[in-house]
């Protein structure tokens, strides 16, 4: 495969699990985390960004998922689309769209965490503080309560990519204060590691240049 | 129409709005305009939400004054029979989700414009909405969820009706941040909406009321 015409357009997080095993040559692109909260800004960022690509680039790999149906009506004028046929981050660091609703059965309400997440720092726990800042100590208090009321467990997702250690003692902490139960879950790599080999089986969705990534290649119709 | 009350709610002063409560109850006020005056808070409230005023933790905060209020004012609504006359809903986050902030005001707003609703609240597995449509015997059932997995439960929910023998008898609307035309074709549900106006509107008119 020639990894030259190949780029690799990812959300933060989701490039965390990418890097440690990006194939020499490939280009990549990451961008804001903090897009997933509007989708309709992350689609809009996705389309400007896939439109401004080097005409040379043949296939983009896009490190997303459905995300709220932002990838929806995205497409790429000369460019192969490739992106993960999954819901969101989540089954990506677990592996496949399967192992998610296997976790989402077991405790749906679960709130993951992996490196990436708690590097970019966007979640509910650090959002806490902008609360404050905004309703006062009380209120945010008990807006988080209340946010937080269906979760049982905050689950720290190890995807055996980087150092694991200085993450857990944090996911620990941040569970105990929030009164929710602890997990380490065991991830893998191998859907990001599927996409980066060219391996695209029905796990992915693939368009050709030209044509719109559609809500129907997630979730087909009936026969 | 106390616009001290709607003011005090839309901007989450969640202890001047029961105290206001308290007193326009003790001066004799119309529970009902009481309960109108939660509903217009909440639109402003929407609103700003959707402009991006407003956060989740605001929305939330909102709510639970909502049901603070009205703990207050609906023992006080009597006669059921005559201000529930709109029709019954049933309401639940379905199977696999367990997000209910939004669906708790749909359901909220439904039961102020007139609904009887039955909330089965979280996680609500497709066999327990079939029992309910029969032992309740509403005329809507309206699925909510946040995630994208949500549509996969809302489409086996439907199925479940159906297999049930129930879809003639029910209109079914299903709502959540992620919801379009699309999912409502995927799910073979008859309405969709992203906010609780719509849901209401959805209502009135499945049932013919006013």
């Amino acid at each position: 495969m020639d990894y030259t015409k190949m780029l690799v357009m990812a959300c933060a997080t989701v490039i965390e699990e990418m890097t440690p095993i990006l194939p020499e040559g490939i280009h990549h692109k990451v961008l804001d985390f903090g897009l997933h909260v509007t989708p309709e800004k992350l689609r809009t960022t996705l389309q400007n960004e896939i439109d401004s690509v080097n005409d040379n680039i043949e296939t983009i790999l896009l490190g997303y998922g459905l995300c709220s149906q932002a990838v929806i009506g995205v497409t790429a004028r000369k460019a192969t689309l490739v992106v993960p046929r999954v819901d969101d981050c989540i089954a990506i660091f677990l592996g496949s769209r399967d192992a998610y609703t296997v976790q989402n059965n077991k405790a749906p309400g679960t709130y993951y965490l992996t490196k990436g997440w708690i590097e970019v720092g966007d979640t509910p726990f650090t959002e806490y503080n902008l609360m404050v800042e905004r309703l006062g100590k009380a209120r945010a208090d008990r807006a988080l309560k209340l946010l937080l009321k269906n979760y049982t467990r905050l689950a720290l997702i190890n995807t055996g990519q980087y150092d694991i250690e200085r993450y857990r003692e944090y996911v620990r902490r941040t569970a105990d204060r929030f009164g929710l139960r602890y997990e380490e879950i065991e991830g893998s790599n191998t859907l990001v590691k599927k996409m980066l080999e060219g391996d695209w089986d029905e796990e992915f969705v693939v368009v050709k240049p030209g044509e719109t990534i559609c809500y129907s290649h997630f979730f087909p119709p009936d026969e | 129409m106390s616009e001290e009350l709607v003011k005090a709610i839309s901007e989450m002063d969640d202890e001047a709005a029961i105290n206001l409560t308290k007193e326009l109850l003790g001066k004799g006020t119309d529970p009902m305009e009481i309960l109108g005056d939660c509903r217009s808070a909440m639109e402003i409230v929407g609103k700003r939400f959707e402009q991006g005023e407003y956060f989740i933790s605001e929305l939330i905060l909102a709510g639970e004054t909502l049901s603070a209020i009205s703990e207050l004012v609906k023992p006080l609504v009597k006669a059921a029979a005559s201000t529930k006359k709109n029709g019954k809903i049933v309401i639940g986050t379905v199977k696999g989700d367990i997000h209910d902030i939004a669906k708790d005001i749909v359901s909220f707003m439904l039961d102020v414009n007139g609904f009887e609703v039955k909330d089965l609240g979280v996680d609500v597995a497709p066999e327990t909405f079939v029992e309910t449509i029969k032992s309740f015997d509403p005329e809507i059932v309206a699925l909510s969820g946040f995630l994208t997995l949500a549509h996969t439960s809302m489409k086996e929910t439907v199925e479940a009706i159906k297999a049930a023998g129930l879809r003639d008898k029910v209109k079914i609307m299903i709502g959540g941040g992620t919801i379009d035309a699309q999912v409502c074709d995927y799910a073979k549900a008859d309405g969709w909406g992203t906010d609780a106006m719509t849901a209401i509107s959805l209502a009135k008119q499945w049932t013919g009321a006013n």
